[in-house]
This record gives structure tokens, sequence and C-alpha cells, in this order.
């Protein structure tokens, strides 16, 4: 049973992690390939394109909830930051002295504006982080309060309607700049840039390999001198920022801060990360698997479009897709075992 | 109907790499208490797992009432006579002494609950066995020893046969000891034949009238108690002839204070100093509940205490981060739980105790990382085929030498080691064994916290004895060592 001789490193197997990951992309190719057989004009560039380019708040959003996940914790509160974020930006940005209560705002530099709005994003992860990480609530009701704290400072603050008056030029900037020409928008340009830092940091650091280990066994990562609670503390406010920078852009993109931007993004973001393979137990997912589960969604999502099914079946097509994907994930995993 | 009302005959249970219960065949006299006793690791555990249903057995029968028992869960169990009051008692805190007892066997009519006779039959049982209890008191304002009662009332209410008690007194008080040993001593009125499990010597004396003794999963000896002569005798039927091949410690061993403990004291230790030198291997021996565990832990910053802890001179402040960074590593007790990331490869496992060795500026060098798993893997001698191999899948001795891997690679002055060869095979232990001497002669501080004697007997230089918490004794290791000695005073004894 043991050969000292060679110093062979084991390879004859790929991790589970690659198999889930390939596993995910031959899903995808299929469901690709089915849609452009049934769904009328589904298949153009144009499709593959906009797959990518329409989805990039949820991937970018996904990147904290795919950390936060795989150290077994989840946050339900980004969808609510985001709305939040965006409307104290314009609230922030808007000018004084404004006619009406909707178009006042504190006057603010825009700079300024944009860094106090993603302090308060910061503030709502740190929420999080103090009753989850140091109290240790359970991640799913603290993040549905805080999901509920956010949006209604959204609510409060747009009087649950929006405000998209007496902002200075400078605001739309960022959210409708394209890279010259293309179409891609500089927001996707974003998303990737944090994608790849994301995929980096979680494969090649020693805090991406902590976030393993602490999914993987909280209490033997506390035992070899991991610092957990600051760890998943530090996660949630990763997290929390990353939702207050996609608010600003979107705030940006429609030169508006409205209080039920992004409902349900933060069932989308948790349904693309489980799609990509990120275990619900913890210790196992990746950002690349993500951004796959992302695509998968999409390519469902607009394929129901595009056969001119309401859109109103998106919801139960959203939830179809979840239920199918982690049973197709199970079942592979099982068999791989045995 | 016969006389017995157990009979087991050549129950054997195996474990991968391990034979916990060894062909084990002994009668139970009807209404009889009879006590089990042997060491950690005898078999006890799970030869009760075996009869309630909490394990398979892989072979054997046992005949309960003369008819072939065999269950798959506690619940089966005590329907079919076998009734369990474990550690963790089974009681609702929220509800009545009433509501407790006839929890799952109530009346009902329509859906809603009827008093019925039964209900007044088996409060009946109960104020027989202890009439102070109030049926319509909240079962949260008794003690331990109260919920006990009313755990056993049920039991005997359900008609059980046999009631299985596993260390009923280890957290109640000494008053309520003797209340609970006349009820035990009552049961046989009641039909009930009581199984008894304890590691205080002294209880067996009092209470049982059979005694079996299991002894490295083997049955040894199934006599009345008063054909025994006393707690010595009881002691060596335990221990058995175990050779130990006399271990004498090396005279060079350096004075240089390494791990000195001032008046440590929490919820369970209670005063203990001492001092580790540099080199040496330092034994801490005790039965379950000593207190060996939550020594270990203390140490490491897990547990809270009061006292001092100076490790290389300085005050140890209280976190694992801190002590890993000072030199210390801790095995842990349970290494699937506490020590492995089971899910994860060899190669992860391996450096997360000192993961500033394979990185710079907190980017991982991976032709490192796999070159220093390769290395532990070779010098450890771990039976995989790679270090990619999640550690899940190795067995249980391969497993603790990853775990030694991990304290290896801290690259710690001092290692304790609690439990360091539980569960596992005897080919792996003695490799274990060896490792733990090659690093004493690096001139290594070892704590090793075992409840096998030969395990200290024959690793240690020093011995320290824990009994409740307390420390006993410490003794210099040599060839005049008297176990027996060692035995009576780790069972309470002086």
């Amino acid at each position: 049973m043991q050969n000292n001789s060679t110093h062979k490193i084991y390879s004859g197997k790929m991790s589970n992690e690659t198999f889930i990951n390939l596993f995910m992309v031959v899903v995808l190719a299929v469901l690709f390939i089915g849609a452009s057989l049934v769904v009328p004009n589904f298949f153009s560039m144009k499709i593959v394109v906009n797959l990518i380019t329409n989805y990039w708040f949820v991937i970018l959003i996904g990147i904290g909830v795919t950390f936060l996940l795989t150290t077994g914790h989840f946050d339900m509160s980004v969808g609510g930051i985001i709305a939040m974020t965006g409307v104290l930006s314009v609230y922030f940005c808007q000018s004084s002295t404004g006619s009406m209560p909707l178009s006042t705002g504190l006057g603010l530099p825009y700079g300024v504006a944009i860094v106090l709005a993603l302090l308060c994003a910061v503030g709502i992860g740190a929420v999080n982080a103090f009753f989850i990480a140091k109290l240790k609530v359970a991640s799913i009701i603290i993040t549905l309060g805080t999901m509920s704290l956010a949006r209604g400072i959204a609510q409060i603050v747009t009087l649950g309607a929006q405000r998209n008056t007496s902002l200075p030029e400078i605001y739309g900037v960022i959210g409708n700049a394209s890279i010259p020409g293309t179409v891609v928008k500089v927001s996707v340009l974003i998303m990737a840039a944090f994608v790849i830092l994301a995929a980096f940091v979680e494969k090649k650091t020693v805090f991406g390999r902590r976030t393993y280990l602490i999914g993987a066994n909280p209490q033997a990562a506390k035992l070899s001198g991991v610092k957990v609670s600051k760890h998943v503390a530090i996660l949630y406010l990763i997290s929390a920022l990353l939702a207050g920078v996609t608010g600003l852009l979107l705030a940006s993109e429609y030169k508006a801060g409205l209080s039920n931007r992004a409902t349900g993004y933060e069932f989308d973001a948790l349904v693309i990360t489980l799609l990509g393979g990120t275990s619900i137990l913890g210790g196992f997912g990746s950002v690349v698997g993500t951004v796959i589960g992302a695509l998968i969604l999409c390519v469902v999502t607009s394929a129901a479009t595009g056969l001119l099914l309401s859109p109103d079946m998106q919801f139960i097509i959203k939830g179809i897709v979840t239920f199918l994907a982690i049973l197709a994930q199970r079942m592979a995993l099982e068999k791989r075992k045995g | 109907m016969s006389d017995n009302v157990l009979e087991i005959r050549n129950l054997v249970k195996d474990y991968p790499g391990v034979r916990a219960v060894n062909d084990v065949s002994f009668d139970i006299k009807r209404n009889t208490v009879h006590c089990l006793v042997g060491e950690n690791g005898a078999g006890k555990s799970t030869l009760i797992k075996i009869l309630t249903g909490a394990v398979e057995r892989t072979s054997g029968v046992v005949l309960l009432n003369g008819k072939p028992y065999c269950t798959s869960s506690p619940k089966e169990a005590k329907e079919k006579g076998i009734s369990t009051l474990f550690q963790e008692l089974n009681v609702v805190d929220q509800l009545t002494v009433e509501e407790n007892l006839t929890l799952g066997v109530e009346d009902t009519l329509f859906g809603f609950l009827r008093k019925t006779n039964k209900i007044v039959k088996i409060v009946e049982v109960l104020r027989s066995l202890e009439p102070s209890i109030d049926p319509h008191q909240s079962v949260s304002m008794l003690s331990v020893a109260q919920k006990q009662i009313v755990e056993i009332a049920k039991a005997v209410a359900s008609d059980a046969d046999i009631i299985i008690m596993d260390e009923p007194t280890a957290a109640i008080s000494e008053a309520e000891i003797t209340k609970l040993f006349q009820i035990i001593k009552g049961l046989r009125e009641k039909n009930v034949t009581v199984i008894y499990i304890s590691h205080r010597l002294d209880e067996i004396f009092t209470l049982g009238d059979y005694v079996t003794v299991m002894r490295d999963g083997k049955h040894i000896e199934t006599k009345p108690i008063s054909d025994i002569k006393d707690r010595s005798e009881l002691c060596r039927l335990m221990i058995g002839k175990t050779v130990f091949e006399c271990y004498a410690s090396p005279q060079d061993v350096s004075s240089e204070t390494i791990l000195e403990v001032n008046n440590l004291t929490n919820h369970k230790l209670k005063n203990i100093s001492f001092k580790v030198n540099k080199g040496e291997i330092a034994g801490f021996y005790g039965l379950v509940g000593a207190g060996k565990t939550e020594l270990a832990q203390a140490i490491y910053g897990i547990e809270p205490y009061e006292g001092e802890i100076l490790f290389n001179g300085a005050k140890l402040i209280p976190s694992p981060s801190k002590a890993i960074e000072a030199g210390i590593a801790l095995v842990p007790e349970e290494r699937r739980s506490q020590g492995l990331f089971t899910i994860l490869t060899i190669r992860t496992n391996v450096p997360v105790m000192n993961m500033k060795k394979i990185s710079r500026s907190g980017i991982i060098n991976s032709a490192k990382e796999r070159i220093v798993a390769q290395e532990y893997v070779d010098k450890l001698n771990i039976g995989t085929n790679g270090t990619e191999k999640e550690v899940s899948k190795l067995s249980g001795g391969n497993q603790q030498k990853v775990v030694f891997s991990k304290c290896l690679f801290a690259d710690a002055d001092l290692l304790m080691l609690d439990e360091p060869t539980r569960g596992i095979d005897v080919g792996a232990k003695s490799e274990i064994y060896s490792i733990i001497r090659q690093l004493s002669q690096e001139g290594k501080s070892i704590m090793i916290f075992s409840s096998e004697l030969p395990e200290i007997m024959n690793m240690c230089d020093y011995i320290y004895l824990l009994y409740d918490g307390k420390m006993k004794a410490s003794l210099k290791n040599n060839c005049d060592i008297n176990s027996e000695m060692i035995i009576r005073i780790v069972t309470g004894g002086e």
C-alpha cells in the first residue's frame, strides 16, 4: 500500500471542484444548444453577449455570497443593500435647494457622496458581522433582518418611491459608460475584474484557504489557529461592500435611486451560487462555478422569454432550476463517491 | 422462565482496523444489579450500543428472556424491554413531570388528551419510587438526580426488563447518589434488572450483585461481587497482566522549564500546578471526567480559567492562535471533529497551522505546499496514494498521522497530545509512539493526556494522576512504579 520510492504527485483523478465545474459547463452547453434548437431566434452572438452583460450585477453580489456560503454562512441582505446604497448616493448628491422633498438632497460633492454611501453599505455588513460572527446567531435570520433594515432605509429616504432629479451630470457617467468601440459596459468590466480577483484570492491566497477551512470544519479551524470570527466578519464587510458597489453602478445607470431596486436579487445570487456547485454545508465552492451558474440561469430565463412565456413564469422557472441543479449535483457527486 | 434475563453469546463488533467487541459471552441474572467495568476502549460502550441499537453487531447472538433479541434503534429497544438512562437525559424541561412520564404513550380521543388509568398507573410508579416529586411540577425545576428518577419511573412503567445506566452518578451530588442507589436497589422488587456502568469502583461494591469485567474488547470475568476480595483485585482484572516494558527516563533530561502552570482553576479543574521541562514527556492519567481534556484545553486557551500559565517564562494569552504562535500545538481528543478538515485533501490539511511557511505576503506557494505535504506523507509513513486524497478516505491511524503532521509543521516546542492513539490499530499505535519518542529526542516537550495506562507507563518520564479535576499525585516513572497504586488513586482511593 506504501510506495516511498516514487515521489509521484497524485494526479490520476481531477478534484471534485473541477468535476462539478465541468459538469455544470456541460449542463450549460446542453441547455444552450437545446434552447437554440427550440426557441426561435435564440442563437445569435447578440444573445451570447447579452447573457453576460445583462447579468453582471447578480454575479458581482454572487462573489460575496459565494465566499460566505463556502464558510457555511448566508447573506440575504445584498439586495436590500443595493437599493439602500443607490438611494443614499442619490440623496447625498442631489442639490440641497430643490423645490420638492424628493428632489432635495444634501448637495454633497459626487466623490464624498459615493464614499459615504459605500460606508453605509459596509455599516449594514458590520451589523451582520456583529450578530453572526460575534454573537453566533444563525446567519439566515440576521441577514433577513438587515435585508429589511436596508430596504427600509431606502423606503424612508425615497418616501417609498424614487429620487431621480437635481442630480449632477457626473452621477450618470460610470453606469452608462462602455468600453470605447464596443457595447460592453464599464460595469461588466468591473464585474469581470472582481471575478478574476476573487478567483485568485480564493485559490492562491492564505485568506482564500482559510475560507475553505472554516467551511470544512469551523472547530478544527479554530483549534488550528484560524481566527474564525474575524474572518467571517471580514467576509460580511466585503459582501456588503460589493453590494454597495453594485448599488452605485445600477443607480448611476438609471440616474435614479429606487426603493424597490434589486428586489429578489439576494435569492438570484444564492441560486447562481448553488448552481455553481457551492455546498450549502460549507467547505466547497468556487467563484468560477458561480459565474457558470449565472449563465445557466440566464439561458433558462431568456429561453423562457423567447418561448413567449409570461415574465410572471420566471419565478417558477428559477425555483425549478434550483431544485434540478441541486439534484443533478447531488447525483453526480454520489456517483463519483461510489 | 429462565433464570437469566439476558444471554450474550459470541458477540463480535468490528470497526475498520479494530475489533471493538471480541467474542463476548456472558449471562445477566434476572432482577439483579449487574455492573460492567473496564478501562476506556475495553468495549463496554460498544456492547451497550449494540444492546440499545445504536450500532449493529458484526456477529453473535443476544437472547432476551430466552428469545433472540435484535434492535435497530433505542426506541425499538425500549419497546422490546431494554431502556437506557443516557448521560444526556431524555426529558423535556418545559413540560411537567406528569407530561414527561406520559410523553409518547398518551391516550387520545379525537386528538384530545384523556386522563386514563394508564396515566394514573404511571404516576403511581413514580410515587412509589420517590414520593417527594410532585407530578405537576415543571421538570426544569428538578435536579439532575430527580430527572433521572423520572426517567427510571418511565422505564419501569413501560414494563422494562432491563434498564441500562451509563455513569449515572457523573453529574450528581453525594447526597443524591445515596438516594439514587436506594431507588436502584428497590428496582428488583419491581422486576427490573439493572446494567450499571461506572468508573467509580466503590460504587460497584456498594451497589452491584454481579460484575462483568471487559478488557481490550474481550470478556474477562463475570462473578458475584461477594466473590471479589477488594478494589485491587478488581483493578487487576481490569488492567490484566499487561507487560509494561519497563521504561526508565533518561538521566540527562534538561532542567530548563518550558511550561509552568500555577493554581489553575476553572469549572472542572481545581488548583492544578506543575512544571514541564524541555525534552520531557509528561503523562496525565485519569479516568473519563477526571479533567484531562479540560486541562489541555485550558492551556491551549479554549477553556477559561483562573490562575497562571507561563510558557518559556512569559504569561500565555488564552487563545489557540496565540498558543500556536508561542510554540504550542494540540492534537485534540476528537480527530475528526476537532483535528481535521476531512472533506479537504492531505495537501490542504498539513500546512494549516503554519501557513506562513508556505506563503509569502499572503500568497500561497503551491509547489512548496505540495512538496511539504509529500514530505510529511513520507516522513510519517501515511498510507495513501498521494497528497490529493481527501482525509475522510484514510483509515483512523493515517488520519491521526495527518493531525500529527499538522502539529509538527507548526514547529511547536510543546506538543499536547489528547488521547493520541484512541481508536487506531496496533500498528499505527506503535508508529505514533516512535514518532513521539523521536520528537522528545529532538528536544521537544510533550504532554500526553491519556486514559490508557500502558500508554502512559511506557512513554512518559513523569506521570501526573488526575481525579475529579484535582491533581492527586505526581510520580517519576521508573521500573518500580506500581500500577495498582495508580489505578487506586485515579478511581478515588487513597
